[in-house]
C-alpha cells in the first residue's frame, strides 16, 4: 500500500466529484421518477405511452450505451446547434459530468418511476377515505395521509435505487470524468501497481454503499415505527 | 442531425457479429453464477458462523461495488501478482474473456444468492412443519419442499437479475473485449455517427431484454400452475 | 397387541415449556392410552398447542419427560424421527403442498420416509383418499379444492404413514362454517375405527359424541380432565363453568 502514499489527495477529490455527481444524479432521479410515475398514473393515454416507453427504453439498455449516447449525441447535437450560429466553430465540447449525472438518473429513475407507481397504488383505499370521513381537505390528505404512507412503502426499493446510482457514476469514468476511477489510471501510469489503486477505488464506494445502506437501515426503522408498536 | 439509413444498414450486421461474444458471456456467467449462488445460499443458511460469515462478506463486497471496478481489479489488477501469474488460473485470467467470465460470475452470485435467500424466507413454515410431522429428514424438506417453493417465489427477481447481467456484459468492451457494445464503440469511433450506431444498438438490447422477459414469462406461468386455478 | 387396551401410548410427565421468559406449558401430565380419544379446549393462549405440537416434537419442551410408544423424546435426531413415524399430525392451516398434486402430496413421505415403492405408495394414497371421500381430485393442485376438502386431504396424508396416534390441531377452525361438517364426519369415522386421538377443538358436539376424555386447559395448566358427560354437566373449576358458559351460549 506503500504506492497509495501521494495519491490520498487525489483520490480525496476523486470521491467528491463521485458525491457531487451522486447527489445532483439523486435529484435529477426522483423528479424523473416523480413524472413518469405520475404520467403513468394519469387519464392522458399520450402520457401513459411515453412513460411506459420511457421505462421500457432505459431498462432495456446498457447504461454504458446510454451514458456513451448522451454524451457524444449531446456534444454533436450542441456543435451543430452552435455552428447554426458561428460556423467557425468546430466541436462544442460537453462536460463529461454533466453528460454522465443526466445519464444515470435518467437510467435509474425509469426504475423510479415503478417505484413511486407501486408506492402510489400500495396505500390502502381505506386509510384515505377514512381521512376524507374526518374531514380532511384533499391537500391535507395528500400530505398528512398519502405522502408519509408512499414513502413507506417506496423506501426499501429506493435504497436499492440510490446504491445502483452510486455505483453508476464509476461508468462515467468511461467518458473521462475525473473521478476515483480516473485517479487510480492515473496512479497506475506512474506506480505500476493496478492492483492497490483499484482496490483503493473499490473500499471508497464500499464506503459509500455502506453509508447509503445504514442510512437507509435507519429511515426504515424510523419509517417502521407506527407499525412496530402494534406487535 | 439527418440519421444515415445506410450507415446503419452497414452497421447492424458489424455489429451482431459480437452477439455470440455477449451470449457466451451471458450463458456463461449465469450458468457459473447460479452455482456460486447456490453455494452461497447454503454457506449462509448453515447456521456455521465460519461458513456463513464469507458468504455474507463476499455478498456484501460484490453487491456493494461497481461491476466495473470489479472487472478492472481482475483484468489489469491481478496479473500485478507474481503467483497469479505463475497459478493454474493464468490462462482463464489472461484473457479479457476470461476475466469478463469471472467478474460477471462472482458479482451475479452475490445477488442472485440474495434473491434466492428472499425465496427460500418466503417458503410458509407451516408446509415445512407438515413435512416434519410427516418425517420427513431436514434434507428431504430441503430437496423436496423449499426448493421447488422458493424457485418460484424467487423467479421474477431472477429475471430482472438476469436482464441486469446481459447489460452487464456490454461492459466487457472496457477491457478490450469486441462484444457488440465493443464493435460499436469502435465503429462510431471511425465514423463519429454516434446517434446512428449506438441508438441501433440500444434496439438490439432491447429485443434481447424483450426475449428474456418472455422467456422468464413462460417459465413462471409453468411453475405458478398450481398457485390459482 | 392384545393387551392394547391398556397400554399407554402417550405420557408426559411434569412437562415444562418456555418461549422466552414467557411459560407456556406448566407442569404438564397426561396419560394417554391405545385407542382413547381426547378433546383439548380452553381460551386462545392456553397452551393446547404447544401441548400437542410438544408431542412430534415441532416444539421442543424444556423440562419433564414425553414418552411416545416406549420411546422417550429426546434431542436424538433417530428417536425424534421414530416418534414422528408413529404420530400423525393434522394442521389449521391444513398445511398441503402447494406445488405438488393431491396424490403426490400423500405419496412423498410414504417413498421418502418409508421407502415404499412408487405402484404401492400411490396405491395407499388412493385408498385413503376414497376414504375421505375425495378420490376424483387426486390429480388436482391444493388451490384447486375448498378448505374442507383440503383439510380431508390433509387427514389422509396423515393416514398414509399408518400412524398409531394423530393429533389434530384446531383442524375445523380455518374453515367456513358449511365446511365443518364433512371435515368432523371423516374424523368421527376414524375414532369409530379405534385410532388414538389428540384433538384441540372447539367442537362442542364432537367431544361430547367422541371424546373419551375432555382436557381443559388454561394459562398452560391442564384445569381440568373429565369424561364428556362429566366435563359439560359438572364442571369442577371456576376457570372451566366461565369457559363453557361462553363458549356455549354462543
Amino acid at each position: 500500500m506503500d504506492a497509495v502514499t501521494g495519491w490520498w489527495d487525489d483520490y480525496f477529490w476523486g470521491s467528491m466529484v463521485v458525491l457531487q455527481v451522486f447527489i445532483f444524479s439523486l435529484l435529477l432521479m426522483v423528479l424523473f421518477g416523480l413524472i413518469g410515475a405520475a404520467a403513468k398514473l394519469s387519464d392522458n393515454r399520450v402520457a401513459q405511452k411515453i412513460s411506459a416507453a420511457y421505462t421500457v427504453i432505459f431498462r432495456g439498455t446498457p447504461e454504458i450505451l446510454v451514458i456513451l449516447l448522451l454524451y457524444f449525441g449531446s456534444a454533436i447535437f450542441l456543435t451543430s446547434v452552435a455552428q447554426v450560429f458561428n460556423p467557425e466553430i468546430k466541436f462544442v465540447d460537453v462536460p463529461p459530468m454533466w453528460a454522465g449525472t443526466f445519464a444515470i438518473a435518467l437510467i435509474v429513475g425509469s426504475y423510479a418511476t415503478e417505484t413511486f407507481r407501486g408506492a402510489f397504488l400500495g396505500v390502502k383505499p381505506g386509510s384515505i377515505e377514512a381521512a376524507r370521513a374526518l374531514g380532511m381537505s384533499n391537500l391535507q390528505t395528500f400530505v398528512f395521509i398519502r405522502i408519509p404512507e408512499m414513502w413507506r412503502l417506496a423506501l426499501p426499493a429506493f435504497g436499492n435505487h440510490m446504491l445502483s446510482l452510486i455505483k453508476d457514476t464509476a461508468l462515467i469514468s468511461i467518458i473521462g470524468l475525473n473521478e476515483t476511477f480516473f485517479v487510480a489510471k492515473q496512479a497506475i501510469g506512474t506506480t505500476g501497481e493496478p492492483f492497490t489503486m483499484y482496490i483503493v477505488v473499490g473500499a471508497i464506494y464500499l464506503g459509500f454503499s455502506t453509508i447509503i445502506t445504514l442510512t437507509v437501515m435507519g429511515l426504515e426503522k424510523f419509517g417502521l415505527r407506527t407499525t412496530e408498536g402494534a406487535r | 442531425m439527418i440519421f444515415d439509413l445506410s450507415l446503419i444498414a452497414d452497421s447492424i450486421p458489424k455489429m451482431l457479429a459480437g452477439i455470440g461474444i455477449t451470449f457466451q458471456l451471458m450463458a456463461l456467467s449465469a450458468f457459473l453464477g447460479l452455482i456460486l449462488a447456490v453455494i452461497l445460499l447454503l454457506m449462509r443458511i448453515s447456521g456455521k458462523w465460519y461458513l456463513s460469515w464469507p458468504a455474507q462478506v463476499h455478498i456484501y463486497v460484490f453487491r456493494g461495488t461497481p461491476i466495473l471496478v470489479q472487472i478492472f481489479i481482475i483484468y489489469y489488477g491481478f496479473p500485478q501478482f507474481e503467483f497469479i501469474r505463475e497459478s493454474i488460473f493464468w490462462p482463464i485470467l489472461r484473457e479479457p474473456f476470461g476475466c469478463a467470465v469471472v467478474a460477471l460470475s462472482l458479482n451475479t452470485g452475490a445477488y442472485v444468492s440474495e434473491i434466492l435467500r428472499g425465496g427460500v424466507l418466503g417458503v410458509d413454515r407451516g408446509v415445512l412443519e407438515a413435512g416434519s410431522a410427516l418425517g420427513l429428514s431436514a434434507r428431504h424438506k430441503f430437496i423436496y419442499l423449499t426448493t421447488p417453493i422458493a424457485a418460484r417465489l424467487a423467479l421474477p427477481a431472477y429475471s430482472n437479475d438476469f436482464i441486469s447481467l446481459m447489460k452487464a456484459t456490454s461492459l466487457a468492451s472496457t477491457i478490450t473485449l469486441m462484444d457488440m457494445t465493443g464493435i460499436a464503440r469502435t465503429i462510431v469511433a471511425q465514423t463519429f455517427a454516434p446517434y446512428e450506431i449506438f441508438i441501433s444498438l440500444a434496439i438490439i438490447y432491447m429485443v434481447l431484454t424483450w426475449g428474456i422477459q418472455k422467456t422468464f414469462g413462460r417459465i413462471e406461468k409453468y411453475l405458478s400452475r398450481y398457485v390459482k386455478p | 397387541m392384545t393387551n392394547s387396551a391398556s397400554e399407554t401410548l402417550i405420557e408426559m410427565q411434569n412437562v415444562d415449556k418456555f418461549f422466552g421468559t414467557f411459560q407456556a406449558l406448566k407442569n404438564i401430565n397426561l396419560e394417554v392410552k391405545r385407542g382413547e380419544k381426547i378433546v383439548v379446549c380452553g381460551p386462545s393462549g392456553s397452551g393446547k398447542s404447544t401441548m400437542i405440537r410438544c408431542i412430534n416434537r415441532l416444539e421442543k419442551h424444556d423440562q419433564g419427560h414425553i414418552i411416545i410408544a416406549g420411546k422417550e423424546l429426546t434431542d436424538d435426531v433417530k428417536d425424534i424421527d421414530a416418534v414422528r413415524r408413529e404420530v400423525g399430525m393434522v394442521f389449521q392451516s391444513f398445511n398441503l403442498f402447494p406445488h405438488m398434486t393431491i396424490v403426490k402430496n400423500l405419496m412423498l413421505a410414504q417413498r421418502l420416509v418409508r421407502k415404499i415403492n412408487k405402484v404401492e405408495a400411490r396405491e395407499t394414497a388412493m385408498h385413503f383418499l376414497e376414504r375421505v371421500k375425495i378420490a376424483e381430485q387426486a390429480e388436482k393442485y391444493p388451490v384447486q379444492l375448498s378448505g374442507g376438502q383440503q383439510q380431508r386431504v390433509a387427514i389422509a396424508r396423515a393416514l398414509c404413514m399408518k400412524p398409531e396416534i394423530i393429533l389434530f390441531d384446531e383442524p375445523t377452525s380455518a374453515l367456513d362454517p358449511e365446511m365443518i361438517n364433512e371435515v368432523l364426519e371423516v374424523m368421527t369415522d376414524l375414532a369409530k375405527e379405534g385410532m388414538t386421538m389428540i384433538c384441540v377443538t372447539h367442537e362442542m358436539g364432537f367431544a361430547r359424541s367422541v371424546a373419551d376424555r375432555v382436557i381443559f386447559m388454561d394459562a398452560g395448566e391442564i384445569v381440568e380432565e373429565a369424561e364428556p358427560e362429566e366435563f359439560f354437566k359438572n364442571p369442577r373449576n371456576e376457570r372451566t363453568k366461565k369457559f363453557l358458559s361462553q363458549i356455549l351460549t354462543h
